[in-house]
């Protein structure tokens, strides 16, 4: 009989160490959309997380196990991301969630992981209120995080390059009418309020037209200097056709949508010269950052990323994220949480060095010195203004908060 | 002075993108009393199928104008068989079961399978058409015209001319004509009406199949380019008279020119309601269109 119960232990013991060995993987979730017309942005997002993933396996993975993603293509419709979610959650039990492109189909979706008190972590989407939605002390805990400018710091880089550093008075705004365009919109107008600048027109279009004469003459003739703007790609490069049709040539400064391949290929040389805040530009003046444009460009075999930013943040998500589940030592969404609230060791990414990047209080990554003003030059985005990331500019980190 | 001129032009050449869409939707209209609401896919899948083959020609090292025109045709084509594959499968049946609503579904649902088709063909990003034409902007007078904006104008009324004229000279043309003004009579004339309509909804198709390769090098081409383009020009079809050649022009002149001033001197935001007002007008005041002709329908 005692032998018996020897036996059985012996066995549960041998089984639960075989297991042990097996070591079950650790279930991340990737939402983006994979498909139309932010596909590039997710795509490369999703690529950026697919290198992340298997340099960590290759290392032995986070706690002896390896990293497995469930991707799923949300194609940037909140009613599917919203699926997506509770798939993700209830189903395939992930342990965290990296992904977003749209700053809807965020806002629709990273409700349900805040209510099973799983972690997220934003990694493109820029909307300000993403990371506002679940704020202490009216929830208990945010569970959101983000590896993105957001449009707060968007918006006012881009009043201070247009005012400020290229001394323009008279800026005109076009924003599209989707609720990206609008919000954007009224940020720019705020920053621009604070430096006692009123913008002389300010229009609107819709997703798909095809002709922005009014939109353009109504910025002419209010004497307009610079246009800023808040829209994708498709839209952008209208306005960028539309301005050389009216043989009109004022500078374009806006979000970071105007690297958009969409915008680059189809505006061709009208395109030049655009402005837009980056976190991330695609030159290699890192060992880091040259490391890894390497891997992309060997693992998927490109030239050009197609949109860099979102392949940088994406990867760089990832190493936080590990650096998290290691510190907490379990993957439970709580002490994940908590351990992303107060990392202690340092996260070399490829956008920045993550010294304490969050805090019970901030969950935003990026702060507005660390993004750069790139530029549209000969069909690739290179850095504006190359001072800013000479030297010991080339790493800027988030300054440290007491 | 100058401003008003630059819109005007601008309006027109947006307008002729709309009129002769709505051409397309009145080709069926008149010899079946059927519409395609899948004419935006009409026309979008014609903007893509052109594309492939502009960008497979200009790959065997032709210039772009040469291999804008070698694609014509594989895009006529195109439209036609596209257009008797809709006659069949969504109006033929509808029609013959005296179904009231049936084609109007079975049309929709066409154009939503083709959209869905061309997504997975050539994704859902906005892609850049090759323009034959140089894209820098001619000034005229104090305008400025983009090249392909002329193209537009005048390949939409070269389109129109040639349905015209085909109608007018030919005796499959008169045989559509006969069918268009009294389908019975054409019956017992002999006339096979049913062929008629199966080959009008191939013109049909192929003329928003062209209007597509027309337009794409100035809007960019991709699934989604037909979704508001189709309504635009519905409504222009509506204003002008669903019976009526003429009509259709001069109500994509008034759609677009409206659009483009109310733009300029009411607010961008506003661009789209004084059109749709328009509509609501045209609807309850004379309903068969500005220039269509009342049509007594026995009950």
């Amino acid at each position: 009989m005692r032998l018996k119960w020897i036996l059985t232990a012996a066995a549960v013991s041998f089984a639960m160490a075989g297991a042990a060995i097996a070591a079950d993987p650790i279930k991340i979730g990737l939402s983006g959309p994979f498909t139309g017309g932010s596909s590039s942005m997710g795509v490369s997002m999703r690529d950026g997380v697919k290198l992340a993933v298997a340099e960590i396996n290759k290392n032995g993975g986070v706690l002896g196990r390896p990293l497995v993603l469930v991707e799923r293509d949300d194609e940037a419709k909140n009613e599917v991301s919203v699926q997506i979610a509770q798939e993700l959650i209830n189903k395939e039990e992930v342990i965290a969630t990296l992904g977003f492109i749209n700053t809807g189909v965020a806002l629709a979706s990273q409700r349900f992981y805040q209510e099973a008190e799983i972690p997220v972590i934003n990694n493109v989407a820029t909307g300000t209120a993403i990371t506002q939605q679940f704020l202490p002390p009216k929830d208990k805990a945010n569970y959101i995080f983000r590896t993105s400018a957001n449009d707060t710091i968007q918006s006012a880089m881009i009043a201070e390059e247009a005012v400020k550093r290229q001394g323009f008075k008279k800026p005109a705004i076009l924003a599209d009418s989707t609720n990206y365009g609008q919000l954007g919109r009224q940020d720019l107008e705020k920053a621009l309020a604070t430096m006692g600048i009123k913008p002389v027109a300010t229009e609107k279009f819709n997703i798909g037209d095809t002709d922005m004469t009014a939109q353009l003459l109504r910025a002419k003739e209010a004497g307009a200097d610079v246009i800023l703007t808040y829209a994708i790609g498709p839209e952008l490069a209208q306005i960028a056709n539309g301005m050389a049709k009216l043989g009109w040539k004022v500078p374009m400064i806006g979000s970071w949508t105007l690297s958009m391949a969409s915008f680059i290929d189809t505006a061709g040389a009208n395109g030049e010269g655009a402005m837009m805040p980056q976190t991330f530009i695609q030159l290699g003046d890192t060992p880091k950052r040259k490391a890894f444009i390497d891997a992309y460009q060997a693992a998927y075999k490109v030239d050009r990323i197609p949109s860099p930013v979102s392949a940088a943040q994406g990867y760089d998500s990832v190493y936080l994220l590990a650096a998290a589940i290691t510190q907490a030592g379990s993957t439970d969404g709580k002490k994940v949480r908590e351990a992303l609230e107060n990392l202690k060791t340092k996260v070399e990414g490829v956008v920045t060095i993550y010294d304490k990047p969050f805090s019970a209080t901030d969950h935003e990554a990026i702060t507005s010195n660390i993004p750069v003003f790139g530029v549209v030059k000969g069909g690739r985005v290179v850095a504006a203004h190359p001072e800013d990331i000479a030297g010991d500019k080339a790493v800027r980190v988030k300054p440290a908060t007491n | 002075m100058n401003i008003l001129l630059q819109l005007v032009v601008s309006g027109i050449a947006v307008g002729m993108i709309y009129g002769v869409i709505a051409f397309s939707y009145q080709l069926t209209f008149v010899t079946s009393k059927t519409l395609n609401f899948g004419q935006g896919e009409a026309l979008m899948l014609g903007a893509l199928v052109g594309l492939t083959t502009i960008n497979f020609l200009i790959g065997q090292a032709l210039g772009n104008w040469l291999a804008y025109l070698l694609m014509l045709p594989v895009v006529f084509v195109f439209g036609m068989a596209q257009g008797t594959v809709v006659e069949w499968l969504g109006v033929r049946r509808a029609v013959e079961a005296k179904s009231e609503a049936g084609w109007i579904m079975a049309t929709i649902a066409l154009g939503i399978i083709f959209r869905n088709l061309a997504e997975n063909i050539w994704g859902r990003d906005a892609l850049r058409f090759p323009s034959p034409l140089p894209e820098a902007a001619l000034n005229i007078g104090p305008i400025r015209v983009q090249p392909m904006e002329i193209a537009i104008v005048l390949g939409a009324l070269a389109m129109m001319l040639a349905v015209e004229v085909f109608n007018r000279r030919t005796i499959y043309g008169k045989a559509v004509v006969a069918t268009a003004n009294d389908k019975d009579a054409a019956d017992l004339m002999g006339i096979n009406t049913r062929r008629v309509i199966t080959f009008s909804y191939a013109l049909s198709s192929t003329t928003a199949a062209l209007a597509g390769v027309l337009i794409a090098p100035v809007t960019l081409t991709g699934a989604t380019m037909g979704a508001a383009l189709g309504l635009k020009a519905f409504a222009v079809a509506i204003i002008g008279g669903l019976s009526s050649g003429m009509g259709v022009i001069v109500g994509g002149l008034i759609l677009g020119i409206t659009e483009t001033l109310t733009g300029y001197y009411i607010s961008t935001g506003y661009k789209d309601v004084p059109g749709l007002v328009l509509l609501l007008l045209v609807l309850s005041l004379k309903p068969s269109g500005l220039f269509g002709r009342a049509a007594i329908k026995k009950v």
